[in-house]
């Protein structure tokens, strides 16, 4: 048994002993023992070619590692969210709650490994039901509506995905012949110029509909800040935050085959518009609703929308140096938001709970001087956010914004304007958030010894982009260089 | 009998086709259910009459899982929400049906004109079930787009299921296409017992989702 598909396993299968345990603390304390092994699990996932089902490509490893880390670190700060939010729901939604969780990460981990593009739908078909049932937890009318809603857009975007999944398998006809062949990314990719270009086109339309979804791309993002708002944050917005990778990894994968087959003259339009207006519309509406938020989940939530975005506008424009910045961009963003939820859920319970109508800008004023440690982190988080140095997106964004300029000139003006408007939406909560009087209810709280795992994340953000190790770049740029 | 074969999946995705055109024009949630029903009923003919067709026998698996749970098991739950939540009463529409039945023969036009010019090289009966799948997909979530109401939503995304699972059994020699449509069933089980279980009802005096706004208005 090759060691992604334990990885994959692992979490999935112990989801259901999980569940059996009595206690939400003891719980919580399993859940931290069964992600270190997830964790060590991705870190001995070794490169593996796609056996029609699974496969295990520098793509997949390094997001892997990615999310088997955030899953690691995510449950040691689950371990205080549990401790002081356990009284409020009964011993059965805790254990629906920790068993979700893994099944999260499993599913993540499946979308990552797939090989086979039904595997792929089934993973993230997987994702959506967890993540309904994460964001029905609390059972308030307003949960209930976000989970619903969800699960509307959801299930209505991963019919569209199953459609443009049949249409590849049937693109792929001529090429591959009937049989499991034509479902594989790997058989798929060596033959992207033999597919039948016209059909593939129709499929990606659907793929991009359906996926889209599953990336919040605007106007397809409806779900994902009620889903960040109501739900616990630990599964909801910071396990959650990581099918967003699933999403865009596979757009691109199949934007690769669609502009490879373009560039054989097969007849598939090239991705790039398509990718680029969905890209531009996602940074330009956050750049806006940024500026009305009272809510910091639904706040960061519209950031999401927005990095995803600017990841899929890098696809769109392509090219390998630009890929490599948008995956970049894609794990910066990734290691910075767990951190940044990770901050806030420490921020919402230094103010007493981290229920959903409890995390407003108005209950977090004045962090720091409620807890030195919590408050600068959030500070941090926030300020890292807007892309500005030292903050490692500035990295990536610079490289997407230099690799703009020189292939497509006329793109970097948007481009442009919209990080600007985020950036500034984002850095006018720095202050309050920070530096303005506490609340005279709030008391001062020491930070908790687990704020070292945003320590950790916050030096990986700034270490990955300005001292990146050299086998990573290697990587990247072979990544980027086979998927341009 | 294999010059039949074409001849007959044709009717029976016909069939499929206007049970999803027909829902369109109907007010009442019962009514929805029954056309709901017949069209999983014929679904479950076309998966068996693909299976002959082209000697697989999970195609006769995919018949038999339809069967039991779309054209058994879910209608009656459907029917025990509709009994239970008593909305038997018609049902408020977002649009005229009129409209939307106009829409309807635009949505399976375009469908049509898409999926007929861009699949000369598939093989003719896939070209035209794929037609009329992408017709009942477009119609189900048309269905979605004109009801208020959270369960008449449930049965259009239904019927979108099946236009899906209608466009699997006829890709010729496709993989995975029971075990495909079961991980769909589960979601739509999800779907149909999620009604139950998130009882809307409790929190909303009625299962119209016009409460959206509410959170939306909170969020700003």
């Amino acid at each position: 048994m090759s060691i992604a598909l334990l990885a994959v396993l692992f979490p999935l299968l112990t989801a259901i002993p999980l569940a059996l345990v009595g206690s939400a603390t003891r719980a919580s304390y399993v859940n931290l023992a069964l992600n270190t092994v997830t964790f060590a699990l991705t870190l001995g996932v070794g490169f593996s070619p796609g056996n029609g089902m699974l496969h295990a490509d520098n793509l997949g490893i390094i997001f892997g590692i990615l999310s088997g880390f955030v899953g690691f670190t995510t449950s040691i700060n689950n371990i205080g969210f549990i401790k002081s939010e356990q009284g409020r729901k009964s011993i059965r939604r805790w254990r629906l709650y920790h068993a979700m969780c893994q099944v999260m990460l499993g599913t993540t981990l499946l979308g990552l490994y797939a090989d086979n593009i039904g595997l792929l739908w089934v993973a993230v078909e997987g994702a959506t039901i967890s993540a309904t049932l994460g964001v029905s937890l609390s059972r308030t009318a307003s949960a209930l509506e976000a989970a619903w809603k969800y699960f509307i857009l959801g299930g209505v975007g991963i019919a569209l995905a199953l459609f443009g999944i049949m249409l590849t398998y049937l693109a792929a006809q001529p090429a591959l012949g009937p049989g499991i062949a034509a479902m594989s990314f790997t058989a798929l990719t060596q033959h992207a110029a033999q597919l039948d270009g016209s059909l593939m086109t129709l499929a990606f339309v659907f793929l991009l509909f359906g996926f889209g979804t599953k990336a919040a791309l605007v106007p397809l993002h409806g779900w994902l800040p009620d889903a960040y708002a109501e739900g616990p944050i630990p599964l909801t917005a910071t396990l959650s935050g990581l099918m967003l990778n699933v999403a865009l990894l596979a757009l691109l994968r199949f934007r690769h085959l669609m502009s490879a087959n373009a560039a054989a003259g097969a007849g598939a339009m090239h991705p790039g518009p398509f990718l680029l207006i969905l890209g531009l519309a996602s940074l330009f509406l956050t750049g806006f609703s940024l500026w009305r938020r009272r809510d910091s989940r639904r706040f960061f939530g519209f950031s999401s929308i927005e990095h995803s975005g600017i990841a899929i506008f890098a696809f769109g424009i392509g090219g390998p140096a630009i890929i490599f910045g948008g995956l970049l961009h894609m794990l910066l963003h990734t290691l910075l938001k767990s951190a940044l939820f990770q901050a806030l859920t420490k921020a919402a319970l230094a103010r007493g709970s981290a229920a959903p109508g409890n995390s407003g800008f108005s209950h977090l004023r004045g962090m720091i001087a409620t807890s030195k440690q919590t408050g600068w982190l959030l500070v941090i988080c926030i300020f890292a956010l807007t892309g500005l140095p030292p903050s490692g997106l500035f990295t990536s964004e610079y490289l997407i914004i230099s690799e703009t300029i020189i292939r497509d000139p006329y793109y970097s003006l948007p481009l442009g304007a919209g990080l600007l408007l985020c950036a500034i939406a984002i850095i006018r909560q720095v202050g309050p958030v920070g530096f303005a009087p506490a609340p005279a209810s709030a008391k001062p709280q020491k930070a908790g010894a687990d704020v070292i795992t945003i320590y950790a994340h916050l030096i990986l953000v700034v270490l990955l982009a300005f001292a990146m190790p050299v086998t990573l770049v290697t990587l990247l740029s072979h990544i980027a260089e086979a998927l341009q | 009998m294999s010059n039949l074969i074409y001849p007959f999946a044709h009717l029976l995705g016909g069939l499929i086709l206007i049970c999803a055109f027909a829902m369109l024009s109907q007010r009442r949630l019962a009514a929805m259910i029954t056309l709901y029903q017949f069209e999983a009923i014929t679904l479950t003919a076309a998966a068996f009459w693909q299976g002959y067709a082209q000697h697989e026998l999970a195609l006769y698996l995919t018949g038999v899982i339809t069967l039991v749970i779309k054209a058994v098991a879910l209608p009656i739950g459907l029917r025990r929400i509709v009994k239970n939540f008593n909305i038997v009463r018609a049902v408020e529409t977002a649009m005229p049906v009129g409209l939307s039945m106009i829409l309807g023969v635009g949505l399976i036009g375009v469908a049509v004109w898409v999926v007929l010019p861009t699949t000369l090289s598939a093989v003719t009966l896939t070209r035209e079930d794929l037609a009329i799948s992408l017709s009942v997909v477009l119609l189900g979530l048309l269905v979605m787009t004109t009801r208020r109401n959270a369960l008449s939503q449930v049965v259009g995304f239904l019927s979108t299921e099946n236009g899906l699972v209608l466009a699997a059994i006829g890709m010729p020699g496709m993989p995975f296409v029971a075990e495909l449509s079961v991980a769909l069933l589960v979601l739509m089980a999800f779907l149909v017992v999620g009604v139950f279980l998130f009882r809307i009802r409790e929190h909303f005096d009625n299962l119209d989702i016009a409460g959206i706004e509410n959170i939306e208005k909170q969020g700003r």
